[in-house]
């Protein structure tokens, strides 16, 4: 990671008035104190299970499925966009072109590398842009866009949830006690992610009607100094939107300068460019000969399992990554001027469309490493993208040590099958002395096998151990 | 259902306005996200002179994941098996949101000019490619004049 990014760490550790001892290196450090809790916690309960009742534990879970809920609470609440958190006529979350499921990338980094002007904004898009508009039109067309697309209010997949009152906190009572605990926590996930999409949608609709009550009272307003300056200035929506780019991807009009792919120049929106991301993980895909059998996913080694940074969208460049040049001709919101109080000088409009014709070609740097400062690359926003591999790795592991216990209690049912022989004779993992030895003894060979299994998970157990530790 | 993104309607109207030579696509009235797809058998492969029709479904996460795209017609090809999947890198790990339908339905037809048995969906037709090309070619040819001759 570049330097800039820590420092930008830093800075939203201290804004927040987070202590500054957990995470230099983590961005998000609730994240891994949480774990390293758990991971305490983990070693007690176990400590205690064998001596004291099971009701501790309980209390334990019940208290870290509140954490997590209000982490996803205040994840969805960063992915609000406010009209009075603006950068240069853009906003600090997305406008809603892929729905809230997609948006997965960590909010706060986003949010900081906006207002550090290494991104660009989340503008309102443009659906469609004439060159033909005059002045007023536009200056009209862009104060009738609302901050966020609507959004879907009943998705299928919430059709029958119960979401209940959205302002009582437990949702507990929500949950149906006549089924089973699994399928109780299933229920209650699934409704905290109905309650959770409806919060959104309020969210942002508070933030649509106070947007557009403060526009009302702004055109009543005679005096343009007493007018809510958050608002953008009619000069300073025409400067942006006067000459729209539209994005190869979501193929909507955006202000310029949108981002650049570090390694083809290529324009992307930011809502674009956070959608991108490493593949599930998966194995190395090779060439097979289709006169030999193919290997079974199941028989692979989980350590095998890769994930590979994304790649370029325009030329597949492996690590993709964007550079952004902010404009000079403005500098509104966080960090700049009030936004309502912008004005388009006559030279400045002037020395901007020169600026632009100069950039139609995209900028004038050449490409660049994703080592380099100034590259956000798709891996930096979402920095767990390692935790979600081991994670996958782990289960595989899991998985595979399920069937292989699975495979065993079935031979000590029937210790003839013939399945019994085949494992003992194919399986390259148990030594021919002993083999030969078990097949005597089916139970003797159960015995090792379980040992095996053990001494395997433990060791499964030790590399997560070892991960979570050099994620710290 | 959540109203058509902005990208599938002007993809839509491209495809209309710009056609591609040799390729239509057409989406369903009730359907806006399924096309019916017909392609014309590159010349000089043993395709020629056929016409192959396709479905191509455009899923909810589109363009973020690849259009779903299947044969409809049958074709005696190593990439492409009997229920008409496409074995195809773009249609699977190389896909890009920065390609399109077109682009997409390009690359299928360069596929049929030039089968890859080594990376094989349909194991058998790969099987006699790699052991008897020109016998290959010419039962791909007799299915071409059998299933996808041109009305």
């Amino acid at each position: 990671m570049g330097n800039a990014l820590t420092k930008l760490d830093e800075s939203e550790n201290a804004f927040k008035g987070r202590s500054a001892s957990i995470g230099s290196g983590s961005t998000r450090p609730t994240n891994v104190s949480e774990r390293r809790r758990r991971m305490h916690m983990g070693i007690s309960n176990n400590a205690r299970s064998r001596t004291n009742s099971t009701g501790s534990q309980l209390m334990y879970k019940k208290k870290s499925t509140r954490e997590r809920d209000s982490m996803k609470e205040s994840f969805a609440k960063q992915l609000v966009v406010r009209y009075n958190e603006s950068v240069d006529g853009g906003y600090l979350a997305p406008h809603g072109c892929y729905t809230f499921e997609k948006l997965d990338y960590d909010p706060s980094l986003v949010r900081s590398l906006i207002t550090a002007r290494k991104l660009a904004p989340f503008y309102i898009p443009l659906q469609d842009f004439d060159e033909s508009w005059t002045r007023e039109e536009l200056i009209k067309i862009v104060d009738g866009l609302p901050l966020h697309a609507a959004v879907n209010e009943n998705p299928e997949e919430f059709e029958d949830t119960p979401i209940g009152n959205l302002k009582v906190q437990n949702i507990d009572e929500l949950v149906d006690k006549s089924l089973s605990k699994k399928e109780q926590r299933k229920q209650r996930s699934k409704i905290f992610k109905a309650r959770l999409h409806r919060k959104r949608i309020l969210w942002q609709e508070q933030e649509n009607e106070a947007f557009l009550e403060q526009k009302l009272e702004a055109k009543k307003e005679p005096n343009p100094s007493k007018r809510n300056l958050a608002l953008p200035s009619a000069d300073l929506n025409h400067t942006i939107y006067k000459k729209g780019i539209e994005c190869p991807i979501c193929f909507l009009y955006y202000p310029e300068p949108l981002n650049y792919s570090r390694c083809c120049l290529q324009p992307i929106c930011t809502e674009c460019f956070v959608q991108i991301k490493r593949g599930d993980p998966h194995f190395p895909h090779e060439e097979v000969d289709p006169t030999k059998p193919v290997t079974n996913d199941d028989e692979k080694d989980p350590n095998l399992l890769i994930s590979e940074p994304a790649s370029c969208a325009y030329c597949a460049t492996p690590n993709f990554g964007v550079t952004y040049q902010p404009p000079e001709n403005r500098k509104t919101g966080i960090g700049g001027t009030p936004p309502g109080s912008y004005k388009a000088a006559h030279d400045e409009e002037k020395a901007s469309v020169s600026n632009r014709s100069g950039s139609e070609e995209g900028p004038k740097t050449p490409s660049k490493s994703p080592e380099d400062p100034e590259v956000v690359t798709s891996d930096m926003i979402r920095p767990d993208w390692k935790a979600k591999l081991d994670k996958e790795r782990l289960r595989l592991a899991r998985r595979s040590a399920n069937a292989t216990a699975i495979h065993v209690s079935n031979q000590l049912v029937s210790p003839d099958h013939p399945s019994r022989r085949d494992s003992t004779t194919d399986s390259g993992s148990i030594p021919n002395a002993r083999s030969s030895r078990l097949v005597t003894n089916p139970m003797v060979e159960l015995e090792n096998q379980m040992v095996e299994q053990a001494i395997r998970l433990s060791l499964v157990d030790e590399e997560e151990r070892k991960n979570s530790q050099v994620h710290r | 259902m959540a109203s058509l993104p902005k990208r599938i309607i002007k993809e839509t109207e491209r495809l209309a306005s710009d056609p591609v030579p040799g390729i239509g696509a057409e989406p369903h009235e009730d359907n806006l996200r399924y096309f019916a797809v017909t392609i014309e058998g590159p010349k000089e492969s043993p395709y020629e002179d056929g016409i192959f029709e396709l479905e191509l479904y455009l899923p909810d996460d589109y363009p973020m994941e690849a259009p779903k795209v299947r044969f409809l017609t049958r074709i005696y090809h190593p990439n492409i098996d009997r229920l008409g999947r496409i074995c195809l890198d773009v249609l699977k790990n190389n896909w890009s949101p920065a390609l399109q339908i077109r682009t997409v339905l390009l690359s299928i037809q360069a596929l049929l000019a030039s089968p890859n048995p080594n990376d094989p969906l349909a194991n058998d037709v790969a099987e006699d490619w790699i052991k008897n090309e020109e016998l290959a070619i010419s039962k791909a040819r007799e299915w071409t004049t059998l299933y996808a001759e041109k009305k």
